[in-house]
């Protein structure tokens, strides 16, 4: 009890430091766009900024050097904690977080708030994205949408004639189509922030507990997630962490159903693997990135014309042909080559409501008082893995 | 009287080397035999046959009478004191000493109380706590010996035991070692390649060469008589006289040997008596050795024979111009046989 | 002295001088040749240690991320979390089940190597043991992951044996079983000793090639049958090679992050602990504080190995 009182008080008191600190922020923004550095310096997920080095098609960074003479430099980050550790870490300009970490990097002072007024395309972005939490603290702007996508429920289809209704064949014992237990082949995330997908199925199986969003969840509903995950580990034989390694497990190690990303799904399908993915009724959790400025980015200039460059037609385009994911512009949706008409709609354009968002669980929230902050889901997460 | 290990026509080849080459011999049970040679003469490697650590390639070897082709040494009632003593590093003394004891499950109190009594043998009470790393070369050598005796051997094999002792303890130790087989009436065995100390501890001396005997007696007929220009060589030392000089010194055909301490210095108008030989020569060099000297003295005939002559009061009458008049008894002069060669 | 020790040296050019001061003062010489290495040691690894030692120290503010620059034992008190302790449970017995099969495989081949292989059969047994060395860890690594899947070639062995019953009762056991030996600690474990043997071969053969032929004969001679020499004699001299190879062993798999990651139930290991908490989430200090278990673990390893005399032999 003391313990979670002592950590309630921090995460408090790192609450009231943001809220406090914000409007003085704003104020320091930049007001116009000077000449460029010659240099922008960029953490992002792994395939995000392509110079046409993979495959010569995906290539949107090359133009850009040339037409502004700024010097992409990309830093790869693999998960959402190694972006915010290399932000707190400094000497870079511009970071491609997702919604677990973006409140963070606001919280913690390592971004700078974005003057939209500077960015023209900005009227272009997707309008349900414009004024998304993970990036707007009161009302202030702190990033420019970048893409967003939804985790989906893969599995084998000579196991599953029909593609799964509910995600209860990950969470619960039970017996597939084939007549076999699910025991042993089924798959789950091994990041603490996969405690929301526990609490999104239990939002429509346990509606007595009154989560209204997987993100905020008070003590006795964490507690239930926490639960509904503890069962899940007798039937988990290992998470996945790597999406390489799931695909292996995929094909050598008789899994036959996991949570995952468009990714892997498209990886396998390319290999005429047997696979196929549906979001199911329960919705799904997904991602949505924000490219974020930090707080002393070294070229402010060029880190402007980055994030106008971001969000043109054709870049948002060929990167959701690219990573499965859907453009934050939907002026991208039609037209692409790469990414094709039906692109945006395969890749769950028409999800959107049925997705919740990548968010850093906080202490103090919006839908009820407090929360069970990210940290315990933390450790907690490591003791369930741990069959504890 | 029993024999204690007998060799009928045994070999050992590694390889193309033939180590031991058709020996057969006989020790004598409760006499200290040496085997004496150069290194590589297979000496060793007949001491290795008797403990049983080295197989004969061919032919047959007795213990007492038993047959000990196949006999691992763990069954041989023989043990061995090692050229490096090979103590164990990570015992102490005490249980050095009383390993034999211990793998034959002796108990605890019997063992300490005969290993006590050993250590008393070779005179190092009061050591029983200490590593092998913190004694002196002497000491491991005792301990090595108390080891080997502990479990009452018929035969005791000595693998050049006080090589890695300096002159002193080693002449000291030579004594003790033949006082210490004479009280407890064990078969020893002793590799060496110093034949002053087969000489002068053993009852019989085998000489080996080129994996073969070449001569197995007592030290005095070993010395006195060597069978081949080889054991003559190699035991003390010897004016070798080939058969044409033999012819002109003696009257006599064959090779023989000379001990230079045969030869006296006649006088100067000194007339040959029958059975003696006699014969000028000319002082080369003479070596002052103490106790006697050693001269190189060349014939007429361009022979040069050594002689020795012990330094008495009276000192030696020889001409100014160094020249000397040589004369020994036909009957020190011994005929030897062909060394034997390792067939092709 | 004579009157020539007197009179002025003869001119000499600076670098002869410096020999000569050098010789004059060998302790002069021992330090110019010592202090790199130990500066190295001292600033480098010794800093480092410290660092890290005092990173543990502090705390992390769990929301934002950033490391609280305050002297607390907060740190540590997580440490104590049962999850934590699990972590360092299931390491520590990791460690010592792979140093203990390790050593009882090790131990016969470097046997062999060092007492009855001769000539060829040496160098290619040497070989044997170092090739694996050559290929990268992390491809071997993967390679066991391919070999110990459900459909990987030790099912298809026992499948073809009529055995596959005897695996899936193996895989059955609870705790060290799974679905699979790739997703098992069994898996975890074969692969673990798979990677670390040669670190265990290595020192014992070492320790075994430096026991005189003359002490085993020694040994029979005094009437040791061969199981009475292994006892008393090969197995005393070869312990400190063998506390040798379970230090090389214990502390590589104590720290290991990569082979529980990919084979096994995704219970994680100090190692990986380290790496999520610091790599991962930035959380230096409870990364620092799982970073200083090892080190505890082993000082009292050591502690205990010397106790037993295994360097008295040094």
């Amino acid at each position: 009890m003391l313990r979670s009182t002592v950590f309630g008080v921090l995460a408090a008191t790192a609450l009231i430091a943001v809220s406090s600190t914000s409007p003085s922020d704003a104020a320091d923004m930049v007001k116009k766009i000077g000449a460029g550095e010659g240099a922008v310096d960029i953490v992002a997920w792994p395939g995000y900024l392509e110079r046409g080095e993979t495959d010569k098609n995906f290539d949107w960074v090359t133009d850009f050097e040339k037409k502004t003479s700024c010097k992409v430099n990309v830093k790869t980050a693999g998960t959402s904690d190694e972006m915010v550790a290399l932000m707190n870490e400094g000497g870079f300009d511009l970071v491609t977080a997702s919604g677990d970490a973006s409140l963070r990097l606001i919280s913690g002072k390592r971004v700078q708030p974005v003057n939209v007024d500077l960015i023209p395309s900005w009227k272009k972005v997707d309008p349900r994205l414009q004024k998304a939490p993970w990036h707007t603290v009161d009302g202030v702007h702190y990033g420019v949408p970048y893409q967003w996508g939804s985790n989906v429920l893969m599995y084998n289809t000579n196991i599953f004639k029909e593609p799964p209704k509910s995600w209860s064949v990950v969470f619960e014992e039970t017996t597939l189509p084939d007549g076999k237990p699910n025991k042993g082949r089924v798959q789950a995330f091994d990041g603490p922030i996969y405690i929301a997908d526990a609490a999104m199925y239990l939002m429509k199986h346990k509606p007595e507990l009154g989560i209204k969003d997987p993100y905020e969840l008070n003590e006795d509903q964490y507690k239930a997630a926490l639960t509904l995950l503890r069962q899940q580990r007798q039937i988990v034989g290992r998470y996945w962490h790597d999406a390489f390694v799931q695909i292996d497990d995929f094909t050598n190690e008789g899994v036959v159903a996991s949570s995952s990303w468009p990714f892997q799904v498209n990886i396998l399908a390319s290999q005429k693997k047997p696979v196929g993915s549906t979001v199911p009724e329960e919705g799904a959790t997904g991602w949505a990135d924000t490219t974020m400025m930090h707080a002393d980015a070294p070229h402010p200039n060029c880190a402007y014309l980055w994030l106008e460059h971001s969000i043109n037609p054709k870049l948002q385009g060929d990167l959701a042909a690219w990573f499965g994911s859907v453009p934050a512009v939907l002026d991208a949706c039609k037209g692409n080559a790469l990414l094709t008409d039906e692109g945006c709609k395969t890749n769950g354009l028409d999800n959107f409501e049925r997705i919740h968002f990548w968010r850093t669980p906080v202490s103090k929230c919006a839908s009820q008082g407090t929360c069970v902050p990210y940290y315990r889901w933390v450790t907690d997460y490591i003791a369930v893995l741990g069959g504890r | 009287m029993d024999i204690a290990v007998r060799f009928e026509r045994v070999s050992r080849h590694f390889g193309e080397v033939r180590a031991v080459d058709d020996v057969s011999l006989e020790v004598r049970a409760g006499e200290f035999f040496a085997m004496l040679g150069p290194s590589g003469s297979g000496k060793t490697t007949c001491l290795r046959l008797i403990a049983g650590f080295e197989r004969p390639s061919a032919g047959h070897i007795e213990i007492f009478g038993v047959q000990a082709d196949r006999l691992p040494p763990f069954e041989r009632d023989v043990n061995t004191v090692f050229q490096d003593y090979a103590l164990f590093p990570h015992m102490n003394v005490i249980d050095n000493v009383c390993y034999g004891l211990m793998v034959r499950r002796v108990s605890r109190r019997e063992r300490h109380g005969r290993g006590a009594e050993m250590l008393n043998l070779v005179r190092l009470e009061g050591l029983e706590t200490r590593r092998p790393s913190q004694l002196s070369g002497g000491q491991r050598q005792r301990v090595a010996l108390a080891r080997a005796l502990i479990n009452q051997p018929k035969v005791l094999l000595l693998d050049e035991p006080l090589g890695a002792l300096d002159l002193k303890l080693r002449e000291e130790m030579q004594s003790e070692l033949k006082t210490l087989q004479r009280s407890l009436g064990i078969t020893f065995v002793f590799v060496t390649h110093d034949q002053g100390e087969a000489l002068s501890m053993s009852d019989r001396v085998a000489v080996f060469n080129k994996g073969r005997i070449a001569q197995v007696d007592t030290p005095e007929t070993i010395y006195a008589r060597p069978a081949t220009r080889f054991v003559a060589d190699f035991v003390g030392h010897a004016n070798i006289i080939e058969p044409a000089s033999a012819q002109r010194l003696a009257g006599r055909a064959g090779t023989f040997a000379l001990r230079p301490e045969k030869i006296r210095f006649a006088a100067g108008g000194a007339m040959p008596e029958t059975g003696w030989a006699m014969t000028d020569g000319q002082v080369v060099a003479a070596q002052y050795h103490g106790s006697h000297t050693r001269y190189e003295i060349r014939l007429t005939d361009g022979l040069v024979l050594i002689a020795q002559r012990q330094n008495e009061a009276e000192p030696m009458a020889a001409s100014a111009d160094g020249r000397v008049r040589l004369a020994w008894r036909l009957d020190d002069m011994t005929p030897l046989g062909p060394d034997s060669e390792a067939p092709p | 002295m004579t009157a020539l020790a007197l009179e002025p040296m003869p001119r000499t050019s600076p670098l002869r001088r410096l020999s000569g001061v050098l010789y004059r003062h060998p302790h002069l010489l021992l330090l110019a040749l010592l202090g790199p290495p130990i500066l190295w040691l001292g600033v480098v690894y010794l800093g480092s240690l410290i660092a890290l030692l005092l990173q543990s120290f502090f705390s992390i503010d769990e929301f934002s991320g950033v490391v609280n620059r305050e002297f607390t034992l907060r740190t540590y008190g997580e440490l104590a979390h049962p999850a934590n302790l699990d972590i360092i449970g299931r390491t520590v017995m990791m460690a010592a089940a792979v140093t203990i099969a390790a050593a009882a495989i090790a131990f016969p081949i470097a046997r062999y190597m060092a007492l009855h292989a001769t000539g060829r059969t040496k160098a290619v047994l040497y070989l044997l043991v170092m090739l694996p060395l050559w290929s990268s860890y992390l491809v071997r690594v993967y390679a066991w992951k391919l070999i110990l899947a459900k459909e990987g070639i030790v099912t298809w062995v026992f499948d073809q044996l009529g055995l596959a019953w005897l695996l899936d009762g193996i895989l059955a056991i609870p705790v060290i079983g799974g679905p699979s030996l790739s997703i098992s600690y069994i898996g975890t474990f074969i692969v673990f000793v798979y990677i670390w043997l040669p670190f265990m071969i290595l020192p014992i053969q070492a320790a075994l090639e430096r026991v005189p032929a003359s002490l085993l004969e020694a040994s029979a001679d005094l009437g040791a049958k061969p199981r009475q020499t292994f006892r008393k004699v090969i197995l005393p001299l070869a312990f400190p090679g063998v506390v040798a190879g379970s230090i090389f062993t214990f502390s590589l798999t104590l720290g290991d992050y990569i082979i529980p990651q990919i084979i096994g139930q995704s219970r994680i290991f100090i190692g990986q602990a380290v790496f999520i908490h610091q790599g991962t989430a930035g959380n230096i200090p409870l990364a620092a504080a799982f970073t200083v278990v090892p080190i505890v673990i082993m000082a009292i390893y050591l502690f205990g190995a010397k106790k037993l005399g295994a360097f008295d032999a040094l």
